[in-house]
């Protein structure tokens, strides 16, 4: 008999993603992804000052500020065609890294760990077998018997309070919950470390940007960040010592227990390689500039369909014309005025607003399509087309990523999965620790050469113009479209990440990344859907932006509705 | 044992405002610590953050402090008119008697704390004062009952630090708050055929 179950909402913060499965059989025959909140941030864009949108830009989401600021800073150039100094793309793809390193370290262990990890089987666990087993594969120092002692402690007085707070929603003692109470320390006390990495993570971002978060660095043209390797006021070569010793602590918490913790986890949960592929077509953005005149980049963009790396379309830069007439958003299912698709610079939001229909319009987010097909973002687009692309550094963290797991075979075929996405996030992250220090080095060597410009002035044409601005951020490819009249927009969509992974359906009828990912799924037990939350989670769900809302009373406790 | 005043004073303070100024009325707690800052000065143990809606990114800034203060808009129950403003300690917000609610980002708050207790780097003392929104639809406004009680908002937040012995007094000369967000200003934008 099928079985209708609503999980709503889905995310453990920035919550608002409602997902409806049909399980027949213990595996899910149909699945509906819906948003269920609107803001219509575009609205707010329109009229003001380009100069001024990313201040507005990074309050959409209260976790990914930084990303939004520099998609609408690098829209507003791309317009103008301004170019920007070296130092200026130095120093935002520095605190492009450290965000995106906080973010993922905050994804893996905060927001999703526990769906793998089953905390209430720690007391059992042996802390000196469990620091031998973590030596064997990791040689990072917090894995000592006596840590991991400390961390048992504070979980037996958790579960013996009986009040287990913030892990009482968890899906303890699940079938599906496979690990021995030993790796269930390991990742916990992991988890718990953590939170000192992310305050580093922080602190990367709160020097370059000025704040954190909410950067206040950034301008059209450049950053306003004064550099003067001699003067104590400035940019000096005091700061750049303090950013050093902060990423040389942040790569080996990255390295040595974030991706050999990954890896330990598919490992463990390899069938896990074989659930949750859904879209594969794949879109990533190249970033991380490497020139002033952006036209060398540290990460390859790309476009692959059908699963299929040779079919790689590479995107060299942001001039690329291709993309620019490919994207298109459809609101046949979504909650907004009309049918069909429109080109983001001539994109509407008129809400329209009819109840969960799910043969009609049933979600606040719009489809995105590229030449008309759903695409999937994020690390794994990364790492797919990194490797179609023979990137160095992919493949040696993706080979690094192999060895690990062996003897599981993890072909980037295996890596189009539900585990896949997990493991593609911290080869990703691995990959970018490594190109924080050449990016600081880069930084360091211009500013020491004697180039200390950060700015390029804007000026606006009389006419109106149109630009797009890309970013690769955590969840995948961001991008913002502006219109501009006379240096104010006259029209201003974003194409968010979560908006291409949590599309509902088309014109055609054809679902998007979340939805189809579900199908065939299992689910042991329709009460407590734990695998759909896996694979829901595996894309790093954050609708605050995709859905542009915010739930103005908040609601604490996940529902699960079985029909 | 009775703690020495000395030992009491908090070293490691931090204001706190939450809240999307995106969201109407939810953007109380950046105006509030943006008044805050502008009429009165601290010592350099005090940091002011306005750090919108960072859900559980909120636990980086609470940790190991000895004081919070956050300024936020509250669900405080339909008996409250909008605009009241109160004052409330750690075990209103995590205790299921009170009705209590922080608007969009209760969850964050609670599971940051919670996080930082398991570690051993939960504040010492956290309060918030609160408001009682009248509407946090989007857009950048803020109702007119909202922005009258972010001044008194504001000398809330340095009684509760001067009570607790912390350097903090007002400006001999205030600073004209940053509402960036609300101002509407239309600067000339620079054209290409201007000089700039």
């Amino acid at each position: 008999m099928t079985k209708r179950i609503i999980i709503d909402p889905v995310t453990r913060i920035e919550g608002h993603l409602r997902i409806d499965v049909e399980v027949d059989n213990g595996s899910v025959q149909n699945a509906w992804a819906s948003c269920t909140m609107w803001r219509g941030l575009e609205k707010i864009l329109k009229g003001r000052d380009a100069r001024e949108g990313w201040l507005f830009a990074q309050r959409f989401c209260g976790v990914c500020t930084t990303v939004h600021a520099m998609a609408s800073v690098r829209a507003v150039e791309d317009a103008l065609q301004l170019e920007i100094p070296a130092n200026a793309q130095y120093i935002r793809n520095l605190i492009l890294i450290a965000h995106a390193l906080h973010d993922h370290i905050v994804h893996f262990y905060h927001l999703s760990v526990l769906d793998w990890v089953d905390i209430t089987t720690i007391p059992k666990a042996e802390p000196a077998r469990a620091a031998s087993i973590a030596d064997g594969v990791s040689t990072w120092p917090g894995n000592s018997r006596r840590e991991l002692e400390a961390v048992q402690q504070k979980v037996k007085g958790l579960v013996a309070s009986g009040q287990l707070g913030i892990f009482s929603h968890g899906y303890w003692g699940h079938p599906a919950m496979r690990l021995s109470p030993e790796m269930n320390l390991i990742l916990f006390a992991h988890y718990l470390q953590a939170l000192e990495f992310q305050r580093q993570a922080n602190q990367v971002v709160g020097i370059l940007g000025g704040k954190t978060p909410h950067i206040q660095n950034l301008a059209v043209g450049g950053v306003m960040n004064a550099i003067n390797i001699n003067s104590l006021a400035t940019f000096n070569m005091d700061r750049l010592g303090t950013l050093q010793s902060l990423l040389q602590s942040l790569i080996p918490f990255v390295q040595q227990a974030y991706f050999a913790d990954a890896c330990l986890l598919a490992a463990s949960y390899p069938e896990w390689l074989q659930y949750g592929r859904g879209v594969a077509n794949y879109l990533a953005v190249p970033d991380l500039p490497l020139d002033a005149k952006a036209t060398k980049f540290d990460l390859p963009g790309g476009v692959i369909m059908n699963g299929n790396l040779a079919s790689l379309r590479s995107i060299q830069d942001w001039r690329d014309r291709p993309i620019r007439v490919a994207v298109a958003e459809d609101v046949t299912h979504a909650w907004y005025e009309g049918n069909g698709a429109q080109q983001p610079w001539k994109g509407k939001t008129d809400p329209h607003y009819t109840d969960f229909q799910a043969n009609g319009k049933y979600s606040w987010v719009k489809a995105p399509r590229y030449d008309g097909m759903p695409m999937q973002v994020g690390p794994l687009a990364n790492i797919l087309v990194g490797y179609a692309s023979g990137h160095a550094l992919t493949h040696k963290w993706m080979g690094a990523a192999q060895k690990r797991i062996s003897p599981v075979r993890v072909t980037p075929e295996d890596l189009q999965s539900t585990m896949g996405r997990y493991l593609a996030r911290a080869i990703r992250s691995a990959m970018l620790s490594d190109l924080a220090l050449q990016h600081w080095q880069l930084l360091a060597d211009n500013i020491l050469k004697g180039d200390d410009t950060t700015y390029n002035p804007p000026q606006f044409p009389a006419y109106d113009c149109e630009g797009v601005g890309m970013h690769e951020a955590p969840r995948g490819s961001l991008s913002h479209w502006v219109v501009i009249d006379k240096g104010v927009f006259s029209n201003y969509q974003a194409v968010v990440p979560t908006t291409w992974n949590a599309s509902p359906r088309d014109e055609r009828g054809v679902a998007g990344p979340y939805e189809s990912s579900l199908l065939a799924n299992p689910v042991a037990d329709p009460e407590k859907p734990l695998e759909v939350l896996r694979t829901v989670h595996s894309f790093d769900p954050c609708m605050a932006c995709a859905c542009h809302t915010l739930d103005a009373t908040g609601r604490e406790i996940a529902q699960v509705k079985v029909l | 044992m009775r703690p020495s005043e000395a030992q009491r004073i908090p070293r490691s303070v931090c204001v706190i405002g939450l809240g999307n100024v995106l969201m109407g009325d939810d953007g109380f707690g950046s105006l509030a610590v943006e008044k805050f800052r502008c009429q009165y000065e601290c010592g350099a143990n005090v940091e002011i953050l306005d750090l919108g809606t960072p859900g559980l990114d909120l636990a980086p800034y609470l940790y190991g402090k000895d004081l919070v203060i956050i300024a936020d808009a509250v669900d405080a129950g339909e008996e409250h008119k909008p605009g009241t403003l109160s004052t409330y300690c750690e075990s209103d917000i995590l205790t299921r008697r009170a009705p209590l609610r922080l608007t969009a980002h209760d969850p964050g708050l609670r599971e940051s704390l919670a996080q930082l207790r398991l570690v051993g780097h939960i504040p010492f003392e956290l309060l918030i004062v609160g408001v009682v929104p009248e509407s946090c639809a989007f857009g950048t406004v803020i109702s007119p009952c909202v922005l009258n009680s972010s001044s008194a908002a504001a000398d809330r937040l340095a009684s509760l630090l001067m009570e607790r012995g912390i350097d903090c007094k007002p400006r001999r000369t205030p600073v004209p708050p940053n509402l960036w967000w609300l101002s509407d200003r239309r600067s000339p934008v620079p054209q290409a055929n201007q000089s700039v």
